[in-house]
Order: structure tokens, then C-alpha cells, then sequence
């Protein structure tokens, strides 16, 4: 019971890393059409200027969103302008080779100025709380308050402001919102740029957790895409679900499949991914897209 | 071209329904093409006809409901299946290889039922190409052979798709609004060419259309759909007069 | 006789003799030259490969480099494990290759666009934590050590043969029946199956042949290379490289994916041979570069010389007149 207990425990805390992290992906996707590729890689970049201001200069790394942030938003709205805009209302295949090329292209550049070395950040917030049997690590559950704290504030910011309200207008029809007047490009640049802020800092939400190192993006592109496929485009309930039913799922099958570890997390989603997208090509609560042949 | 009673139907559907989601498109639907007729399915936008030629072509299953074609049932067949027993189709938006020359689509189509695994990995035969040579003359294609289908009229393009759906010598074919987007001297030459089809070579044809001077000109039968129920059937003439089919069509 | 085979024979002719002339003279052939030759007629083949359901087919593959690491751990277990010679063990890493491609394609070649893509990069990324993980089978992450064969000549004839081979079969396929209904299928799908192509059929003996293919060479890489690891042989960058050659050289032509990777081979061998840690980086912004301003590639663009400016002036160049394409073959 008390094994039963932990998997769920660590299950949920996974999982709300995942929601938080998936939403820059999935809002690009339901807003853009883009599927980016190159998500995990932007994340890595979050995580590596966590470590950077932990390592230089001894920075708290839940303090780094004070530089991550806009860091993130800028090389976002630079992406956007450079390259992003030509693929947008392209054919999906376009921008995800485009997207692809970017990964492979920040991943190296990554490892050219920082090596392939594994890093470690430091917090403060390190130490369990103990519940009976179970252990609660601090740096993790603080990740999961974050997490849940920055998707209610995206939920307020998606719902209350004007900017928001545009950008869910050009999510639900590109043209319909030209013609009430969204000037839909600066939509398209302030919707990429906030999302790659997004990602930038769930990569600083991951950095105290995990090893930081140039490739530790592809799986986290594909578990974005599989918690996509569960949870349906841009929306922040349904990344919530998705993030938590595949971060069970992960430790679940940690906990309980001898001899395996978390590498085969890897595998889960994938088999996940495949399953529902072969069964309910919508999405198991609908809302993808659909892709029709380009005829 | 009577009424042909007492023949079994070559294509029929009995009780087809279709939802999608909670909405119904079909709603118990009973439908029967016979043999030699040109039939014609009409009824408001809306009204559920592109969905029964889906379901019929098997584009798309059913959700309650059989169709069977040539006496067996095909409810739970692949498009090609049918295809592959003499049925053929062309669609609302038009599907051509649009990278591909009018003559390169015509060789996409042959009769697929009658190619053996030898003949897969052969060359196209001379056969198919003198039969696409000889459509592509029928359907006044020649002087637009080597052309980009993208590059065609519409017109054109509805020319090809028709000629696609009789490369493999189909015995039913099922042409989705044949006449959306032509002009109308090609209109006369498509009329025409169904009428000689029908004739000569005993074709049967289903047509979804709005054009109601082609239908009256060639259907002897018209089958009305209205939110996704049979409203009424019967010969052009009868359904003019018929009340219910003028409210459907000009009440609203 | 084509001009294509033709040109085929002519090649192989001209490539046969080359290790005639290896020798220690610095003018002459070294065994370096046919090393690296060797690995280019691979990435020959892989491209085509790769070209066969990307580019015919239309199903753009982003985890094909999964059959070569299954052909190269096939090859390598049976030889490293099981103590089977070569040959036969380059047959089981080619059905290891073929079966896994027959299983997860009829599942994943359901999948439409750009599902079926991120579906194949998945399964490349699951298929390297399998591996990983599967230590008694694969020895996990410290690899298998195949027993060293030195024999550049061998290797360099084996993948001449094999490249000339496979360029010359989706050449002929190409001219088939069934080669035309791949390009049916990538065109129009629903309007191929309705107009009676067996589209699950074709798309998976399509895939299967592809992943045959990349399966051997998979299997002659661990053998030439003989070490094998997880990272080494499930190396992203090598389906990134089967796509971007075939881009370059043109989707759907044949000879695209043969120029293609000849001409990035000899600039990655000549060009930035010296840089080699921007390698990746260049070749990802050489990729975006193709994507946005070569979609059709060099066949693609040259071939095409009604609408596009390159290709009118290479019409131009090529005969005076504007093309007649009489003889168009499906």
C-alpha cells in the first residue's frame, strides 16, 4: 500500500511538470499550426540558463523565471520573425522539418558551448517531508505548486485579457479573427514568444530535478506530443489530465515492472501516443485536428 | 428507361444511418438503384446527400444499416473492394492527382479488380492506355492530354474525374454534383455523354445534383433527401409538383 | 535497355577497379578514399530508401534510421552472441528489420501527415531505450564488440553492388503498376482507394522493401564499424541526413536521392571536413535552407521547367526548344 501510495505520489508531481510543460507546445500547435519539434530543445535552453545563473552567480533556480522569462520571450519573438513566420499556413510536413532542423541545430549549438557534460543545479528547497512511509522531496513538490501556480495564471491571462482573448480567437478561427480586426501576425508573434517563455521555464522548473545536458530534449518533445494527443490543442484542463495520466502511467510502470527504471517512460508514451491515434484519430477528448491530404 | 420493378436493385441500402457525434446525417434511410437508370439524388444543402454517397462508396461506415451491391452485402467493405466490383465514384471536391498530366491520371485508374500480382510489377499495359486514350477522345480531353491536372478548368478537371471513374469499365457510377463549377456548353457535353454511356453501354448512374434542367433531362428516377430522411421519390415530373419537395427546396 | 541502365552500367564500370589502385603512392587510390567512397554508396542507399516512402509514397518517415538499428543489432547479436558468420547474420537483421517494419507499420501507417511522422520518430526513440534496456540481448549501453574484419575492398564492392542494385530496382519500380499507385496514393488517398488501390497493401510493401533495405545496410555498417552501441547506431542525425539528401536532390525522382547524398557527402568530406564539431549544426541549417527555398529539390526544380525560373533556364540550356512531353509515363 505504502508502494501504491509513493507511485501515486510521484506520479502526480511528474505530472504536473508535464502539464506545465506541454502547454507551450500544444497552444504553438492549436494557434499556429506548427507542430514544434524543436520544444524539448528550447526547454534544454530554460534549463541551462537556470544553471547558469545557479552555477555563476548562485542564484536560486526558482528565481532564475526573473531572467528565463524574458530571456525566453525574446528568443521566442526572435525565432518567430526569422523563421517560424515563413512556415506558418504551410504544410504541417514543412514546418516539421523546419522545426526538426532547429532542434538538431540548438542541441548542437548547446554542446559546442557547454559540452555534452551533464550538469546539476542547486536549490535550497532540497530535504523530503515524510507522510507515514512516504517520502515527499521538497525541490519536487515546490515544481508541482509552481507548475499548477503558472497554469492558473496563463488560465486568468488566456480568459481575462484582451491579448488572450485574441489569441483563443485565432486558435478557433484564423479568419474570422482577421476580419473582426486581430491583427492575426502580431498574434502569431506574441503567442510564439509567450509559449517559448512557457518552456523556457518549465525547462528551469526541471533543472533542480533532473541532469541538464544538450540532448535531453527528443523525449520531451514526444511525451509534449503524446500528452497532445491525450489532452487535445491549447487546452490548459486537458494538459492537466494528460500531463498526470501519463506521468502515473511513467512511474507506474517504474514502480511496478522490475528491473526497467524510468528509461522506458519513453516507451509508455510512445505506446500511448500510437494507441490513441491509430484509435481516435480526434484525440481521446477530441479537438486534434484532423489532417486532411493536401489535394 | 422504365421504372424497372420486379429486377433486384444493383445497389441498395436498407435503414442506413449515420451520426456524427450526436447529430444525425442519416436517419434510416432506404434506397435502391436498379440496373440500367440514371437516378438522381437531390434535396437542400444540408440535407445528408454527400454523406449517403460516402457511406454508399463506403468512404465512410455506416452507423446502423446494410448496403449491398450486386445482391452481397458490402456494408463492412474497403473502398477499393467496391471499387473492384464495379463501382465508382467521383467527389463534391474534386479529386485529381493535381501534380500529374491528364494522361498520367488516367493510367492511376485501371481496372484494379482484373490486375494479377504479375501484372503489378509490369509496365501499364496497352490495353489501359488504349482504353485511356480512347475516354480522353470520348470526354474531349485530347488537346489538354499532356497538361498538369492542377492546371485544368474546372470543367476540365470534372471531364477527368469522370473519365477516372470509367478507366476501370465500372457497371454503376456515382457522380457527386457533376456540374457544380462548368459552363454550360460542357454541361450539354457531359449530358450528353452520360446519355450515350447509359445507352449504348447499359451504365447506371446515381447523381447528386442541383442543376435541376440536367437532372430533369436525364433522371427517370429521383430519390429527395431533407435532413437526412427520404422526403419523396419518384419521376422529375412528379416530384415538380409534389408540395412537400417545393417547401423543402424553395420554403425555408 | 534504358538510358538509365545504361548510365548505371557505365558507373559501375567505372567505379569496378578502384581498389586495383589502392597503394601506399600518395598519387594513388588510399584505403582511406575507399572508405570513404564505401560509406557514400551507403548513404546512397539509404536515401533511396528513404526516398521509396517518403518521397514516392508520400509517408514521411522520421525514425527510418529504427530498421538500420534494428539490421545493425540483428547482425551484431547473432555474430557477437550467437558466433554466426556474416552473411548469414546480415539475413536475420534484415528480417529482424522487415518483421518489426511489417508490425509497427500497420499500425502507424494509419496515422496521416505529420501524425505518422512524430509516430516513427517515437518509435525510434522508444526502440534505443529498448535496446538500452534489453542488456542480456544487446549488452544495453556498453554495446556489442563484432569480430574485426579488415577488408576495405570487400566492403567498398559489397555497397557499390548494393547501391547500383537498389537504385536500379526503384527505378524499375517506378515504371510500374505499382510504383504508379504509390504515387497515386501520395497524391490522393481516399480518391487512390476509391478508385481501387488496395492503399494498406502498397503503403506497407513499400515500407517493408524500404526498411529491408536500410535493414542491410544497417547490418554492413556494425559489421565494418565492429562496435555497436545504442547511441551510435539510433543516431538521429541519420535519418535527418537520409531526409535532407533526398530533399536536396529532389522527392519522388529517382536520381534525387543519389545526387543528393553524393553532393552532401563530398561537402561534408571536402567542405567542412575541418569543422567537423559545426557538422550537425550546418547540416540542420542546410536542411531549413532546402525546406524553405528548394521544396521541390534539384531534380524537382531543374525537371520542372514550366514553372519554375531555375528550371526554365536549365530548359533553355538543355534544348533549344520548350519541353514536349510526348512520352509521359506514369
Amino acid at each position: 500500500m505504502d508502494q501504491f501510495n509513493q507511485a501515486l505520489i510521484n506520479g502526480i508531481m511528474l505530472g504536473g511538470f508535464y502539464a506545465v510543460m506541454v502547454l507551450g507546445f500544444s497552444i504553438i500547435w492549436g494557434v499556429m499550426g506548427v507542430i514544434n519539434l524543436a520544444h524539448g530543445e528550447l526547454l534544454m535552453v530554460g534549463a541551462y540558463l537556470t544553471w547558469m545563473l545557479n552555477k555563476g552567480w548562485g542564484w536560486e533556480p526558482f528565481a532564475a523565471i526573473i531572467i528565463v522569462a524574458p530571456a525566453m520571450f525574446a528568443l521566442g519573438y526572435g525565432l518567430q520573425y526569422v523563421l517560424i513566420n515563413r512556415i506558418i499556413e504551410r504544410p504541417p510536413l514543412i514546418s516539421l522539418l523546419v522545426t526538426f532542423s532547429l532542434s538538431i541545430i540548438i542541441a548542437n549549438v548547446v554542446k559546442l558551448i557547454y559540452t555534452a557534460t551533464p550538469r546539476s543545479v542547486n536549490t535550497m528547497f532540497d530535504g523530503f517531508w515524510r507522510l507515514g512511509n512516504i517520502t515527499i522531496p521538497v525541490t519536487k513538490s515546490v515544481v508541482l505548486v509552481a507548475a499548477l501556480l503558472i497554469m492558473a495564471m496563463l488560465h486568468l491571462f488566456l480568459q481575462k485579457t484582451r491579448l488572450g482573448k485574441s489569441i483563443r480567437a485565432a486558435a478557433q478561427n484564423r479568419e474570422a479573427a482577421r476580419i473582426v480586426g486581430i491583427e492575426i501576425n502580431h498574434v502569431y508573434a506574441i503567442t510564439f514568444a509567450i509559449c517559448v517563455a512557457l518552456t523556457g521555464v518549465a525547462g528551469m522548473l526541471i533543472s533542480p530535478t533532473q541532469a541538464v545536458f544538450p540532448f535531453m530534449g527528443p523525449p520531451l518533445t514526444l511525451k509534449a506530443f503524446a500528452i497532445t494527443a491525450l489532452s487535445g490543442l491549447g487546452s490548459i484542463p486537458g494538459a492537466l489530465m494528460g500531463g498526470m495520466m501519463l506521468g502515473l502511467v511513467e512511474i507506474f510502470i517504474a514502480t511496478y515492472v522490475p528491473g526497467i527504471g524510468t528509461n522506458l517512460g519513453i516507451v509508455a508514451s510512445f505506446v500511448i501516443l500510437v494507441v490513441v491515434l491509430v484509435t481516435r484519430p480526434q484525440g481521446l477528448f477530441g479537438g486534434l485536428k484532423p489532417v486532411e491530404q493536401a489535394h | 428507361m422504365n421504372t424497372p420493378h420486379g429486377q433486384s436493385p444493383l445497389l441498395e441500402g436498407r435503414q442506413v444511418s449515420k451520426n456524427f457525434g450526436g447529430l444525425a446525417a442519416l436517419s434510416n434511410v432506404d434506397f435502391a438503384v436498379y440496373p440500367g437508370e440514371v437516378m438522381g439524388l437531390i434535396g437542400p444543402n444540408g440535407s445528408g446527400k454527400t454523406t449517403l454517397f460516402d457511406c454508399l462508396s463506403r468512404v465512410q461506415e455506416v452507423s446502423a444499416g446494410q448496403i449491398f451491391f450486386k445482391g452481397s452485402e458490402i456494408t463492412h467493405k474497403k473502398p477499393y473492394q467496391v471499387a473492384h466490383m464495379g463501382l465508382a465514384r467521383t467527389f463534391q471536391v474534386i479529386r485529381v492527382y493535381r501534380k500529374l498530366t491528364v494522361w498520367e491520371n488516367m493510367l492511376l485508374s485501371p481496372q484494379w479488380g482484373k490486375i494479377t500480382p504479375s501484372q503489378l510489377f509490369k509496365p501499364t499495359s496497352e490495353a489501359i492506355k488504349a482504353r485511356a486514350r480512347e475516354l480522353i477522345g470520348f470526354l474531349l480531353l485530347d488537346h489538354v492530354m499532356d497538361l498538369k491536372a492542377g492546371n485544368l478548368s474546372g470543367g476540365q478537371r470534372r471531364l477527368l474525374e469522370i473519365g477516372m471513374a470509367l478507366m476501370p469499365d465500372p457497371d454503376l457510377i456515382l457522380l457527386d454534383e457533376a456540374t457544380s463549377g462548368v459552363n454550360p456548353t460542357l454541361i450539354e457535353e457531359i449530358k450528353d455523354r452520360i446519355r450515350t454511356l447509359n445507352q449504348q453501354q447499359h451504365k447506371t448512374f446515381l447523381l447528386i445534383e442541383h442543376n435541376i434542367h440536367f437532372i430533369s433531362d436525364l433522371c427517370s428516377r429521383v430519390f429527395v433527401l431533407n435532413y437526412g430522411e427520404k422526403l419523396a421519390e419518384g419521376t422529375p415530373a412528379e416530384l415538380m409538383e409534389n408540395e412537400e419537395v417545393i417547401e423543402a427546396y424553395f420554403g425555408a | 535497355m534504358g538510358r538509365w541502365t545504361l548510365l548505371l552500367v557505365l558507373l559501375f564500370l567505372l567505379a569496378l577497379p578502384l581498389p586495383k589502385f589502392v597503394g601506399p603512392n600518395p598519387k594513388m587510390i588510399s584505403n582511406a578514399l575507399l572508405f570513404s567512397m564505401t560509406q557514400m554508396f551507403m548513404l546512397i542507399t539509404l536515401a533511396s530508401n528513404w526516398n521509396l516512402i517518403g518521397g514516392f509514397t508520400g509517408y514521411v518517415d522520421f525514425g527510418h534510421a529504427v530498421f538500420f538499428g534494428l539490421g545493425a543489432y540483428g547482425t551484431g547479436v547473432m555474430m557477437a552472441k550467437a558466433g554466426w558468420p556474416f552473411a548469414p547474420a546480415l539475413v536475420i537483421g534484415a528480417l529482424v528489420a522487415v518483421i518489426f517494419a511489417l508490425l509497427i507499420g500497420s499500425a502507424t501507417l494509419r496515422l496521416k501527415g505529420p501524425y505518422f511522422s512524430i509516430a516513427m520518430l517515437g518509435t525510434f526513440v522508444a526502440m534505443r531505450e529498448i535496446v538500452r534496456v534489453a542488456k542480456p540481448l544487446t549488452g544495453g549501453g556498453s554495446g556489442l564488440t563484432l569480430p574485426p574484419y579488415l577488408n576495405r575492398p570487400l566492403f567498398y564492392y559489397i555497397t557499390l553492388v548494393m547501391a547500383i542494385l537498389v537504385i536500379w530496382f526503384i527505378w524499375w519500380l517506378r515504371g510500374t503498376q505499382f510504383g504508379a499507385s504509390l504515387i497515386a496514393i501520395r497524391e490522393d488517398e481516399v480518391g487512390a482507394e476509391m478508385r481501387g488501390i488496395n492503399t494498406t497493401l502498397h503503403k506497407i510493401v513499400a515500407f517493408s522493401l524500404a526498411a529491408f533495405s536500410t535493414g542491410v545496410v544497417g547490418g554492413l555498417w556494425a559489421y565494418q564499424n565492429t562496435f555497436i552501441d545504442p547511441d551510435v547506431v539510433f543516431f538521429e542525425s541519420r535519418t535527418v541526413e537520409m531526409v535532407m539528401m533526398t530533399m536536396l536532390g529532389g522527392l519522388g525522382t529517382v536520381a534525387g536521392p543519389v545526387i543528393g547524398a553524393a553532393l552532401i557527402y563530398w561537402l561534408r568530406d571536402v567542405v567542412w571536413a575541418n569543422f567537423l564539431q559545426f557538422h550537425l549544426i550546418v547540416q540542420g541549417l542546410l536542411l531549413i535552407a532546402i525546406v524553405l527555398f528548394l521544396p521541390e529539390g534539384l531534380m524537382g526544380t531543374l525537371g520542372d521547367r514550366s514553372s519554375t525560373s531555375l528550371g526554365r533556364l536549365w530548359g533553355r540550356y538543355m534544348n533549344a526548344s520548350p519541353q514536349t512531353p510526348q512520352e509521359a509515363q506514369p
